[in-house]
Parts: structure tokens; C-alpha cells; sequence
């Protein structure tokens, strides 16, 4: 009933968009535009609830939903219209649960922004708008078009205090890295338009409702397209989700994306955009399922980064970089789950790789918001991003303080909190799928190993902010309400949203029945009390757990207790290794000087070419002109009787020519 | 009647003549006066070819004198030329206090 207006729900932030916009600072009420962008970002939280709950009850709008022409190429057509499924649910609950909470907060963190509030708000609500787009829509094209959105969107708030340089040039490599994926993205697009459309001439060959067909009608069974391409197709549009969900190898533009202001972290950096292509993976699953090659891909890209990632965070100082760090981490954690949850659908019928992904995705955006609008609050007070200038603030800001234990606790995986629930599907999904490739065993032990790193990293951080002394000289104090309410609120569903796997039927099965059409002969499905039974009694679970208590007691051992000597522990540890970490295992400067010699060294070429061949064609034949000019000008002698006789003997010759030489040569 | 090759010889060889002064004097008034010589050779070629187009083209209808009307033109118009030529000629000497062709040549690159 209410999903029929689901397309308002775009609509709602993107007027709030153009109101602060377009409207004179006078008149933008408090804040310069934040009780606008909360109207309008409540106004679109309340309409997803309404969605989502409609969804709950069974409804969904799929192939059913109205479309509209857009474009219409010889005989295709475009059309636009909106897609409603349990995934677009989970996402529009993060969107609007994080979106909402992070400009409330930012009520009180952009506060002395001063003039620059009006521009925050108005891209951070362009920013919503398009976010709901992208998760809505039920299309490629118009996927693309707002994954394009966000993008510039990330770039503009990246770059949000764009007079630092700093800030400019983290915005513009956020843009330049995640273009890279796009343009992988679109490529895959290219190659289905081409092959779908090819075959299905007058069709809208970029619909999900054409493109996701199983069994007899599927696109690969019909023959539209060829097995290879199909793999090729689904890689290049993993590709998209690479970039923009900050995988290996691109992932070095989100640590940097932290220049901008601790809000937008949160909101975009943390815990919708960069899920924008989990979402993009899961959304694709229905193709993903019938090319196997690209799920070993899928997993594999994300174990790496997962582990990567998490022993980059052991190292870094800011304190939002191992927040941004542990996000890439915990992305490549849902990437991993859904290379393992596509082999399951295929091998196993079962889909609790899918579902352990989203859970995963939808408890991470809520304590990974939660962690970074904590730290908003510790650099609010403090005012450095670097933790060894921190220390001793447990006594001054004890809400930020113990929010953020619970979002500490919900990362590693510690019970009864959300993370530890999603973890341990994550982890035993991927577990199970080792028995048909044993690549997924390696991917595991990935797995464990990161969840041992996060607890550990996760703790040092905790401890070298709250715990302790004072390390430096600052005034802290506790942030003001409007801040510390949405602390409370994203701590509560840190705490709690791990129990919805356990509601009604189960979060397993809500997923999955999004993509139930994949499964031929589903397995019996437990009831939740079977599935507690199962997590409970599994060994698996417990060597997570375990790993992630020693985790926190190292970094106890280590941070905490007074008196132990740092530098006892760093001497276990290879001085080349540190430095490595310390340098991000040198990626980025991989691609500086990759930039710098390869590309700009080939620049240089260019300008090299140009410079000499081209400019050295022009200037040629301006100087062959100028010079022959000067020479051929001197027959200009002014002695009318030499012109007179050149023509005669021009006459003479023309005659000649005309009378022997044109009847002779056979003219 | 005088074969028509007569009167061609006739206008080469004033062409010739006309063509030889225009190229060779250094006065202009000469050369002026070599450049009438030569449009009477063309009209003598008009005059030519117009009377005896019945002996060229035996058996087509008796042409109108259209040779002879454009010999007339063509005089009318090298009279005016001369009177153009001559004031020009007067105005150069009124400035050089000379008309050799030689020396008139400041018109150049």
C-alpha cells in the first residue's frame, strides 16, 4: 500500500536539496538549513518505515512497479521506475536510520561551520536524496546514473573545506580512484545492453526484471548470451563495487576520504555510500549465481582486503583513519560473504551468504555510524584526529566514552551485541562453503584472522583515547545534547539490532526471500530457535569469540595497564614490518608513483610530441609561407613593361599548350 | 576577292608591331599609342571573319554586320581609353616631372 509512493521517497530530500539551495541564508531558520534537512530527512525516514514495513508483511513491488519512458535508443527503451524488494528494505533502514541520526548530530558538530552550514546542508540532502535513488531503482542505467550521484556528492563533502589542500586533493583522488571502478561498472552495463538488447530487440534490456530470470528463461539459458561474456559482465560490474566499496586494490581513497567533516564520515564513508556497492554485488546476485568464476573473484577480493585492511588499522595514528580502515575491513567482510553465499546458492540451495551479508551490512552501518559520530565528539572536544595527543577523556565525556565501547564491543564481535551475531554468520557461511572450494578455507582463516586484528585494533584505539592520562593540553568537555541523543540512539541498535535474526521467522529468512527464486529445492528452514541452538553449540563460533577476547586483552595488556613497556611489544615486531604497516603496505604509494612516473612520464612524452612534431608541423609551414613569401614578392618589381612581357610569354606557353601539347597528350 | 588569310597576315603583323612597342619604349605616349596599334589588328581580325563568314560557313543564313558593330565598339572604347590614359599620364608627369615607364615603378613590394 505503501509502496506505490515509494518513489516519494528520493523526492522528499531532494526538495529539502533545492529549498536550501536555492532559498537566501535569512531564511533557512536555525542552523542555516539543519531544521530544513532534518524535515527532510525525517519526512523520508518516516515514508522508508512505512515501506519497509509494508515489505515486512510480504508485499513487495518488483516487475509489477509502473515504468516510464527515458530513453528510447532505435528500438530500446529506457525506462525509469522503482524496485522494492527485502534488499532495498535493508538498505533504506540503514539510509534512513544513519542518514536522519548524522544530520541531527550535525546540528550540533557544524555549528561554528558558520556560512558554509547552508552548502553542508544542502549537499548532505542531495547527497540522502541520491541515495535512495541508487537503492530504489530498477535499473542498470538508472543505478548508474545515481551511483554517479553519490560519487559527486562524495566528492563535494570530501572536499567540503576545500581550501585546505589537503582536503582538495583527498576529494579529488576519492573521485578519480572510484571513477576508475565506475568506468568498470559501465562497461558491464555496455555488455549487457549489447548482448540482452541483441537478442531482445524492443525490450528494455537493462530492466532487473529481464536481466534476473532463472532456470529455462534466464539470459544464459535462452542463449542471448555467451557464458564467457556473462562472466566477463558480472567481473567488470564487481569492478564498480570494488571502487566504491573501497576493495583491494582500490581502496586507498577512503582512509584519505577522512579529510572531510566527521559527519559526512559517518554518513557516507562508513555507513551508506561505500555500501553502495555491497548493494550493488548483492543486487546482481541473480547474475552473479550463473557465473561462478567471478564469485571466487568476489570472495577472494574480499578476504584480501578484509586482512589488509585490518593490519593497516593496527598501525595508524588517526583516530578516524582505523575507523575508515576497520569500515574497508568490515566491507571487505560482507564482499567475502557474498562470494561465499553465491557458491552456496549454486552448490548448497542455500542463502546464508546472502542473508549473513546483509545482516552484516545493516549491523555495521549502524555501529560503524555510531563509531565515527563518537569520534566526531572526541575531535569536537579535543580538537586533533591524533590519539597519541589524546588519553584520560572516559572522565570528561563519559556518553562518547561509553558509546563508543559499545560500538567497540559490537565490532569485535563480542555477545549479546549486533556485531557478533553478523560476524559469526559471516564467518560460518563462509566456513560451510569450504566444502565445495577449498579457496573458502583460506578465505576463512582470513576471516578469523581479521576478527582477532579488529577486536585488537579496535581496543587500542578505545584505550589510547579514553583510558590513561592526559597526554596533552586540551579543554574537553562533553558535547551538547543534540549531539549526544544520536550517540544514545545508534548505541541502542548497536546493541540490539543483532537480534533481529532472531524475529518472527528470522532476518535468514526475510533475506532470503528476496532472491527465493534462486533456490530450486530450499532446504527445510530452521525456526530462529534452531539457529541460536546452531550458533551456540558450533566450535566456530567460539574460536572467533576466543580470538577476539585475546584480541581485547592484548590490547588491554598493552594500552592500559600502567607501567608495561610499549616498546617490549614493538620489539617482537620486525622494524620493516612496522614501517610497512605504518606506510599502508606501500599501495598508496604505489599508485603516487605509478602516477608519477608512468602516467606523468607519459605526459611528459606527449608534451614532448606535441611540443616538437606537432607545434613543429604548424611553424614549419608558417615559416615556408613567410619565406617563400619573401622570395616570390620581389617579382612584384613595379616595371609594367616585365609584367606585360610576362604575360605575353605566359600567353605564349598557354597557346602552345593548348594547340600541341592538349591534342597530343590524348586529352 | 583577297583570300582571308591576307588580312590575318595583315593583323599579325600589326599585332606584332603593337606588341614589340608596348614592350620596348620607354615612353609612355608610345607605348599608348603601340597599344592602339594592337586593338587595330583585332578589329581588322572582326572585320575579317565577319565578311567573309559566307565563304567559311557556305550554305548558313547571311549574318547581320555583327563584326563590323563590334569594331565600332571596340573603337569607341579605345578612344576613351586613350582619353583615361592620357590624363593619367599628365597627372604622372605633373608629380615626376617624367613618363618613362622605367623610372615610374614605386607601385611594387
Amino acid at each position: 500500500m505503501f509502496l506505490d509512493y515509494g518513489w516519494l521517497i528520493p523526492v522528499i530530500p531532494f526538495a529539502a536539496f533545492l529549498v536550501v539551495s536555492f532559498l537566501p541564508r535569512r531564511y533557512l531558520g536555525w542552523e542555516d538549513g539543519c531544521g530544513i534537512a532534518i524535515a527532510g530527512a525525517g519526512g523520508a525516514f518516516i515514508l522508508s518505515m512505512l515501506v519497509v514495513w509494508d515489505v515486512v508483511n510480504g508485499n513487495i513491488l518488483t516487475t509489477a512497479s509502473p515504468r516510464y519512458t527515458w530513453l528510447v535508443v532505435g528500438s530500446y527503451e529506457i525506462t525509469f521506475g522503482v524496485w522494492i524488494d527485502q534488499l532495498t528494505a535493508v538498505m533504506l533502514v540503514v539510509i534512513s536510520v544513519v542518514g536522519t541520526l548524522v544530520v541531527i548530530y550535525s546540528g550540533g558538530y557544524m555549528h561554528e561551520e558558520g556560512a558554509g552550514r547552508k552548502r553542508y546542508y544542502a549537499e548532505i540532502m542531495l547527497f540522502i536524496s541520491v541515495m535512495y535513488g541508487l537503492v530504489l531503482s530498477d535499473n542498470y542505467l538508472q543505478m548508474f546514473i545515481f551511483w554517479e550521484l553519490v560519487g559527486l556528492c562524495s566528492y563535494l563533502l570530501i572536499g567540503f573545506w576545500y581550501e585546505k589542500p589537503s582536503a582538495a586533493s583527498a576529494a579529488k583522488r576519492a573521485f578519480i580512484v572510484t571513477r576508475v571502478g565506475d568506468i568498470m561498472f559501465m562497461a558491464g552495463i555496455i555488455i549487457l545492453f549489447k548482448y540482452v538488447g541483441q537478442a531482445n530487440p524492443g525490450s528494455d534490456p537493462l530492466h532487473f526484471g529481464t536481466l534476473f530470470q532463472q532456470g529455462a528463461n534466464s539470459i544464459l539459458e535462452q542463449g542471448w548470451i555467451s557464458q564467457n561474456m556473462l562472466t566477463l559482465a558480472t567481473a567488470l560490474i564487481f569492478g564498480g563495487a570494488i571502487g566504491k566499496s573501497a576493495q583491494f586494490p582500490l581502496h586507498e581513497w577512503l582512509p584519505d576520504a577522512m579529510e572531510g567533516p566527521t559527519t559526512v564520515s559517518a554518513l557516507i564513508h562508513a555507513a551508506t555510500m561505500v555500501k553502495a556497492g555491497v548493494y550493488l554485488t548483492a543486487r546482481s546476485f541473480p547474475l552473479l549465481v550463473q557465473t561462478p568464476d567471478t564469485l571466487i573473484f568476489v570472495a577472494a577480493i574480499g578476504g584480501i582486503t578484509a586482512l589488509l585492511a585490518a593490519t593497516t588499522a593496527l598501525a595508524a595514528n588517526d583516530i578516524k583513519r582505523v575507523l575508515a580502515y576497520s569500515t574497508i575491513s568490515q566491507l571487505g567482510y560482507m564482499i567475502l560473504a557474498l562470494g561465499a553465499g553465491g557458491i552456496l546458492v549454486i552448490k548448497a540451495q542455500s542463502t546464508s551468504g546472502y542473508d549473513a551479508a546483509m545482516f552484516h551490512l545493516m549491523n555495521h552501518g549502524f555501529f560503524k555510524a555510531l563509531l565515527f559520530l563518537c569520534a566526531g565528539s572526541v575531535i569536537h572536544a579535543v580538537a586533533t584526529n591524533d590519539m597519541r595527543q589524546m588519553g584520560g577523556l572516559r572522565k570528561v565525556m563519559p556518553i562518547t566514552s561509553i558509546t563508543m565501547l559499545i560500538g567497540s564491543l559490537a565490532i569485535a564481535g563480542i555477545p549479546p551485541l549486533s556485531g557478533f551475531w553478523s560476524k559469526d554468520e559471516v564467518l560460518s557461511a563462509v566456513y560451510s562453503a569450504g566444502r565445495f572450494d577449498w579457496v573458502f578455507f583460506v578465505i576463512w582463516a582470513m576471516g578469523v584472522a581479521t576478527a582477532f586484528l579488529t577486536a585488537f585494533y579496535m581496543f587500542r584505539m578505545w584505550f589510547l583515547t579514553f583510558a590513561g592520562e592526559k597526554r596533552s593540553e586540551y579543554h574537553a568537555h562533553e558535547s551538547p545534547k543534540i549531539m549526544t541523543v544520536p550517540l544514545m540512539l545508534l548505541a541502542a541498535l548497536a546493541l540490539t539490532s543483532g537480534f533481529v535474526l532472531f524475529i518472527g521467522t528470522g532476518f535468514g529468512s526475510f533475506m532470503g526471500s528476496s532472491i527465493e527464486s534462486l533456490i530450486e529445492h530450499a532446504a527445510e528452514a530452521g525456526t530462529p530457535l534452531d539457529l541460536l541452538v546452531e550458533i551456540l553449540t558450533s566450535w566456530l563460533t567460539y574460536v572467533a569469540l576466543g580470538l577476539a577476547t585475546i584480541g581485547i586483552l592484548i590490547a588491554y595488556r598493552i594500552y592500559y595497564m600502567p607501567g608495561f613497556d610499549r616498546a617490549v611489544f614493538a620489539k617482537g615486531v620486525p622494524g620493516w614490518f612496522q614501517r610497512t604497516l605504518e606506510n599502508r603496505w606501500y599501495i598508496s604509494k604505489f599508485y603516487d608513483d605509478f602516477a608519477y612516473n608512468v602516467v606523468y612520464g607519459f605526459s611528459k612524452l606527449a608534451d614532448l610530441f606535441d611540443r616538437y612534431v606537432i607545434d613543429g608541423i604548424v611553424n614549419g609551414f608558417a615559416y615556408l609561407g613567410a619565406n617563400m613569401g619573401a622570395v616570390i614578392r620581389k617579382a612584384q618589381s613595379g616595371n609594367v613593361q616585365r609584367y606585360t612581357s610576362l604575360i605575353v610569354v605566359g600567353i605564349i606557353l598557354l597557346l602552345v599548350f593548348v594547340l600541341y601539347i592538349v591534342p597530343w597528350g590524348g586529352w | 576577292m583577297i583570300p582571308i588569310m591576307y588580312w590575318l597576315i595583315l593583323s599579325l603583323l600589326l599585332f606584332t608591331v603593337g606588341a614589340y612597342g608596348v614592350l620596348s619604349r620607354k615612353n609612355a605616349i608610345v607605348v599608348l599609342m603601340s597599344i592602339e596599334i594592337m586593338l587595330n589588328a583585332a578589329n581588322i581580325n572582326f572585320v575579317a571573319f565577319s565578311s567573309y563568314s559566307s565563304v567559311l560557313h557556305p550554305g548558313s543564313p547571311e549574318p547581320a554586320a555583327l563584326g563590323q558593330v563590334f569594331a565600332l565598339f571596340s573603337i569607341a572604347i579605345a578612344a576613351a581609353e586613350v582619353a583615361v590614359g592620357l590624363a593619367i599620364f599628365l597627372v604622372v608627369y605633373r608629380r615626376y616631372k617624367t613618363i618613362d615607364v622605367d623610372k615610374i615603378n614605386i607601385l611594387r613590394w
